[in-house]
């Protein structure tokens, strides 16, 4: 399958999946104005990945400074996707980006954790530049 | 406007601690601008990360809501993207917290629905915020919003004192003015 790019503008994030090579990346900031608009592809094409029968060692890096509201749910959803792609028998491990005062990024984190156990969860904390 | 009427704006800004103001038409391109200034402005003040990363998610959720929600729109009603709307949307400082205001035209018909959703989250504590947050984040998303219905309870959740709002009806064109404030 064709990796899958989209570049990062002031309010999306960055979308990098290397599907050759089973690295997905999301990284930048998160509020467009229409969230469902913009994910909508990019479950798609995750979903069409993952539906391959062959059993994956996957690496998902997220790193987003800013969600808003509608992405947030929209992430959750994401994430939904993948863990129930490890009960097909693939193993993830979303290493989740946060800067290191940002609570709230940390939280929604360990939520996600807790929901969606089966993915190994790794939070990193970065240093406020 | 002369010199004599733009100190008095400029004083008047300046003792309300008034750190950023915008009055007019809200685009997406436009808000990804204000959040920008906004978020150098916050940066500025030294002020903690977390309260800093608390400051522009509010700004960006009610500019957000004013994109989605206002009355007043240059496009159409049905739009989901590219949408143009007026509204008003301030920050500013006062001793160790920050608020946030916005101001926008809403139909009359749409305040009670309003009302009531506000006042539920400003009834919760702290807690009950961040429950309430989890579970509508599970739920489906109710069929008037354009978002993730989330944006109250994100406010609420980020504010250190419950939300307020105000209505103002306006009988002449079957509006309403929506006050919103948090403060952080």
């Amino acid at each position: 399958m064709q990796d899958f790019y989209i570049p990062a503008t002031a309010m999306s994030p960055e979308i990098d999946f290397r599907f050759s090579r089973h690295v997905l990346n999301i990284k930048g900031e998160s509020y467009p104005e229409n969230a469902a608009a913009f994910y909508n592809q990019v479950l798609s094409q995750l979903t069409l990945y993952l539906s391959s029968p062959e059993h994956k060692s996957i690496e998902v890096n997220v790193e987003l400074k800013y969600f808003n509201s509608s992405s947030t749910k929209i992430l959750l959803k994401l994430f939904e996707i993948l863990n129930d792609a490890v009960h097909a028998g693939n193993s993830i491990t979303l290493n989740w980006y946060h800067d290191e005062d940002d609570d709230t990024i940390l939280e929604f984190g360990e939520d996600l954790h807790s929901d969606y156990e089966r993915l190994n969860f790794n939070p990193i904390a970065i240093s406020a530049a | 406007m002369d010199l004599e009427g733009f100190n008095e704006f400029r004083d008047s800004a300046h003792r309300q601690g008034i750190l950023f103001f915008y009055s007019g038409y809200f685009s997406q391109n436009i808000i990804a601008s204000m959040a920008d200034a906004v978020r150098h402005r916050l940066e500025s003040q030294a002020a903690k990360g977390s309260t800093t990363r608390k400051v522009f998610s509010t700004f960006i959720e009610m500019a957000q809501n004013i994109i989605h929600y206002s009355a007043d729109h240059l496009t159409d009603e049905t739009a989901t993207d590219h949408e143009m709307r007026f509204g008003t949307v301030t920050l500013g400082r006062q001793g160790d917290s920050y608020f946030v205001v916005c101001g926008n035209l809403v139909p009359q018909d749409a305040v009670p629905h309003l009302s009531e959703k506000i006042d539920s989250i400003r009834k919760m504590s702290a807690e009950e915020i961040k429950a309430a947050y989890k579970e509508t984040l599970r739920a489906e998303t109710e069929a008037s919003s354009k978002g993730a219905g989330l944006g109250f309870l994100t406010l609420a959740r980020d504010s250190t004192q419950p939300i307020e709002y105000s209505f103002v009806n306006l009988p002449e064109n079957g509006n309403a003015f929506f006050y919103l404030k948090a403060i952080i």
